[in-house]
């Protein structure tokens, strides 16, 4: 089973992504990071196969959070959630830094679950 | 369910792999160019007038070209000229994929129809903004996003009221603020009754009951509901050549109600909920 990390300010989107994550039965929620450098931190001692990554929180945002890891390694696995799915800079930002995908809210499952199964 | 951008759409549908639209989106960002270097290429401004343009715009929160004219350095015919070419040699992300042949011309226009049918559900609807109100159109949609949301995310039965400008806003149960930037400066705000609340909690977080669920867990809901909302705005008002950005959501405290300060429009939206409970949204536009 793939070992999910979850990267979100909000405690309602993280039991949102939580449930659908774990309900599919194909991946594990091994963490929930409330920020950018928490996600660092619990990257290098959890070693997630996927990383779900808010873009907009407070303190380190998910874009800076995005670029340090990808800086660690470049093979690693990261998708970013957005309500700003339809704005095009921030889209094409975050696949130019190494963004496997960008998730947007609301979320719909089918589609979640199919971007994790292809990050 | 979500406001989308083309590319996003593509590679989402599986139609286009993310390495196919890296190609296209580094085309295109080498295709076009901004104003400041159509107005070297032009000619009507040298590179040490578009650096003094670029300083000037690191402490003005202003679009180059405009700032150029009120620096004096463009005169606003070079400006609409300037920007004429930007639009008439943009390339487009879908153009940009045709050009890295990650799909034909003939896909192209299969694929953008598909896009524009996806998107057709955040189609602004009309919403009655009072006359004289500024920025009127993405007032517009911001009221008719939370609308929509109402209905898709939190399965509101609503009636939207008349949309009122106010001086001051009454004490609610609960009030989440989002701050908007760019081409408008505004405090967004929605209010919501207890049970208008618990009804977001459960929407949000798919449960059947939120009883047991403490306040800050129902607060954040709405929050979370407040970003899905303003983060589609934003992305909207994009699709139409606004920029926008929002700051994170926040709760407010409304004891003894808020005043709109001399000079700041203030609109109210109240929502009328078939069960009686009261939401409204409220925007605060900044002078």
């Amino acid at each position: 089973m793939k070992k999910v990390l979850l990267v979100d300010d909000s405690i309602s989107v993280a039991r949102q992504l939580e449930k659908i994550v774990t309900e599919s039965g194909e991946f594990q929620v091994v963490g929930h990071a409330k920020n950018g450098l928490e996600s660092i931190k619990m990257y290098q001692s959890l070693h997630p196969d996927i990383i779900c990554m808010d873009m907009n929180m407070p303190g380190m945002d998910g874009i800076t959070a995005l670029r340090t890891l990808m800086a660690l390694d470049r093979n690693i696995k990261v998708v970013m959630i957005t309500s700003l799915g339809g704005v095009g800079d921030k889209f094409n930002e975050a696949i130019k830094l190494g963004a496997r995908n960008v998730i947007s809210k609301p979320f719909e499952t089918d589609n979640v679950l199919k971007i994790l199964r292809e990050a | 369910m979500a406001v989308k951008f083309f590319g996003q759409f593509l590679v989402e549908q599986g139609i286009i792999p993310r390495d196919v639209l890296l190609q296209a989106i580094n085309l295109q960002e080498s295709a076009n160019k901004s104003v400041g270097e159509i107005v070297l290429d032009l000619g009507f401004l040298n590179a040490e007038a578009v650096e003094k343009v670029n300083r000037a715009q690191r402490t003005v929160d202003m679009r180059f070209g405009d700032l150029a004219v009120q620096m004096g350095l463009l005169t606003p015919d070079q400006l609409q000229r300037a920007l004429a070419r930007q639009s008439e040699t943009h390339l487009y992300i879908g153009e940009a994929i045709v050009s890295v042949g990650g799909f034909t011309d003939e896909d192209l226009q299969r694929y953008l129809a598909e896009f524009k049918a996806d998107q057709a559900q955040f189609a602004t609807s009309k919403v009655e903004i009072p006359a004289g109100v500024p920025y009127a159109d993405l007032c517009e949609i911001m009221a008719d996003m939370t609308y929509k949301m109402f209905t898709r995310v939190a399965r509101l039965n609503f009636r939207p009221g008349p949309c009122q400008i106010v001086t001051h806003l009454d004490q609610v149960h609960v009030m989440a603020a989002m701050d908007f930037t760019g081409d408008l400066r505004c405090r967004y705000i929605l209010t919501a009754s207890a049970d208008v609340q618990e009804e977001i909690a459960k929407a949000i977080l798919n449960q059947e009951s939120v009883y047991d669920e403490p306040k800050e867990v129902l607060d954040d809901t709405v929050m979370e509901f407040v970003n899905v909302v303003c983060g589609n705005v934003v992305a909207k008002s994009a699709q139409q050549g606004k920029s926008l950005d929002i700051m994170p959501p926040e709760i407010i405290d409304s004891t003894g109600g808020i005043d709109i300060p001399v000079g700041y429009t203030g609109l109210y939206f109240p929502v009328c909920l078939a069960d009686n409970g009261l939401a409204a949204i409220s925007i605060i536009i900044y002078p």
